[in-house]
């Protein structure tokens, strides 16, 4: 069984499907480049299995679990947590702050339990704090631990998205365009740190124009081009394809 | 000598009342994010409702109200924070849903005005214009001269403040309370972490609505009267002013703002000469006021005392940021 399985998704906004009947399997540890021309649609299916956006029908399971109409921080709950194309790092708030306010329970953020449960609330947060340092080690950003979130680079600030995503132990993490403003000598890192999160069994759905990216990172390719699925197979099978190339040249 | 105690006393009330304002919508903006242009509502309401509920029944004499009642002290104060509370409910039900920032600082801004316009417009629910008088003071006769009575009571607002402050700050500090920064800095973000962001945002509203109710309770009983014309839209702004002059995200800058903005600079033109015709310095002061925080914007946006970064502690400390490189940072 997939992990993560989408049935004829569409989205739309207003009367323009922006995805048209989509379906895509998801198996643990797997990582899925979604390609496909400007307004393909890409951003959008992420959107919908992210819950940013409401489906305008079909269906998605996670774990076999029908998700498609929870609201996003309820699928983050579940274990589907994403990036976005515009960094969207807690600009003020540390980059501690920014791993921690993403804790795997997020028990303290629920009132009731910083007024009632207050001893839980401690050990939950000392937890939290012991996972986010374990992160911020991994990734070679404990010494950047008290910087704010708009002092970071580009890359950096990926980075930040990345490992936040993770405080939430996710089952799926959803990467859109994650080489945008990533300095060129630092893509190769984002690669292996990715690499290493797929490791760990987590899917990835990766959104990328940069192609060798894909190439590198996803055994599986799905090209879409306006609001549908074109083509799906390994990336030198896709590219390969003429519908494909023909929908990149026009 | 006593009209200048009675006046210093008078403005400690005030002072305290704004505190209490600016803590709460620090708090709601500096914190959550929330812009409450209506703020002002949620402090009459409370005001209104401390008034009522200790005037009596309103049959039978010369003003007409609704929820007329007689309760001791200090349940009217309850009651006041409660309708705050209630009618932040109600309004954050509706107006807090998932739109835009700006659109819902504008709702809230179209409430209050509609929400002034109905007061005044029909009598029978709350007076109208007018307003309602004679509302009676918590233990009046009980020290022995009206001097030592402002005192007391400006004292009892200070006790309040202090008690909000430690409550507000405590929150703050909190993981709830760093939820709600990251709702601020990036909803879309905080959303897609697992955080519940229409929670976060209610709470937050009904919280502030709360200490707003409490507030316009306290200052009603000290003036003793509750008009509309009081508790017009403009004085929000008054209040966002001092929180961006004194430092957003910082409730030790949201205190100093109040004394800078509504207690010193406000109160200033009552020393200067006359300039004009009658009115020409209030309407003036209104102007200032924009212009301070537009100046505010542009030269130092974080206010004189901008928000604290909240520093890891770590166990072994050895991998935490050099301290230089966050004071460079910071310079920068």
């Amino acid at each position: 069984m997939s992990l993560l399985a989408a049935r004829d998704v569409s989205v739309a906004y207003g009367g323009v499907h922006a995805v048209d009947g989509v379906s895509l399997d998801l198996s643990a540890g797997e990582a899925l480049g979604l390609i496909g021309p400007n307004g393909a649609g890409k951003s959008s299916l992420l959107a919908g299995l992210g819950g940013q956006v409401r489906l305008a029908g079909g269906s998605i399971t996670l774990d076999g679990d029908e998700i498609g109409g929870l609201p996003a921080f309820k699928r983050a709950r579940r274990g589907i947590t994403r990036t976005f194309q515009m960094t969207s790092e807690f600009a003020r708030m540390t980059v501690f702050e920014n791993l921690v306010v993403a804790g795997h329970g997020a028990h303290g953020a629920a009132l009731r339990n910083v007024v009632l449960r207050r001893r839980e609330t401690r050990l939950a947060e000392q937890e939290i704090a012991r996972l986010a340092w374990s992160i911020l080690d991994r990734f070679e950003m404990s010494q950047a631990a008290d910087l704010y979130g708009a002092e970071l680079s580009g890359g950096q600030r990926r980075l930040v998205e990345i490992m936040r995503c993770l405080m939430r132990e996710p089952k799926v993490l959803l990467l859109d365009e994650p080489m945008v403003g990533v300095a060129p000598h630092l893509v190769e890192k984002l690669i292996t740190d990715l690499r290493s999160i797929q490791g760990d069994g987590i899917a990835l759905v990766i959104v990328e124009h940069a192609l060798e990216v894909v190439q590198e990172l996803c055994g599986r390719v799905v090209v879409m081009a306006l609001g549908r699925s074109l083509a799906s197979g390994t990336f030198d099978a896709v590219v390969a394809d003429p519908s494909v190339q023909a929908a990149y040249v026009g | 000598m006593t009209a200048w105690s009675y006046y210093i006393a008078t403005l400690t009330v005030y002072f305290g009342v704004n505190v209490l304002s600016a803590l709460s919508l620090n708090l709601q903006f500096g914190f959550a994010g929330v812009v409450n242009f209506g703020y002002i509502i949620f402090q009459a309401v409370g005001a209104y409702f401390a008034a009522v509920v200790v005037l009596g029944p309103s049959g039978g004499t010369f003003q007409q109200y609704i929820f007329g009642a007689r309760l001791p002290f200090p349940v009217e104060l309850l009651v006041a924070t409660a309708a705050g509370a209630g009618l932040s409910l109600l309004i954050g039900l509706f107006s807090l849903r998932n739109i835009r920032r700006d659109y819902q600082a504008a709702i809230l801004l179209i409430l209050s005005l509609i929400a002034t316009q109905v007061v005044q417009g029909y009598v029978p629910l709350f007076n109208g214009s007018n307003g309602v008088t004679g509302i009676p003071r918590p233990f009046f006769s009980l020290p022995p001269t009206l001097q030592d009575y402002q005192w007391a009571y400006a004292g009892w607002v200070l006790v309040l403040c202090a008690a909000v402050y430690v409550l507000v700050s405590w929150l703050s500090r909190s993981p709830w309370g760093r939820a709600l920064r990251a709702m601020r800095d990036q909803e879309e973000a905080a959303t897609s972490l697992g955080l519940n962001v229409t929670a976060l945002r209610l709470q937050v509203f009904v919280i502030g609505g709360a200490i707003a109710g409490l507030s316009g309770g306290l200052l009603v009983e000290y003036i003793g009267a509750w008009s509309p014309d009081a508790w017009g839209y403009a004085e929000t702004f008054v209040i966002f002013t001092a929180i961006f002059v004194g430092g957003v995200g910082n409730y030790r800058g949201a205190v100093l703002g109040v004394l800078l903005v509504p207690i010193i600079f406000l109160e200033l033109p009552r020393f200067l000469p006359q300039v004009g015709y009658p009115g020409l310095m209030d309407s003036l002061e209104w102007v200032a006021i924009g212009a301070i925080w537009m100046l505010c914007l542009y030269v130092r946006p974080q206010g004189i005392l901008p928000e604290k970064r909240k520093l890891a502690r770590r166990q072994d400390a050895a991998d935490a940021t050099p301290k230089s490189i966050v004071k460079r940072v910071e310079a920068t």
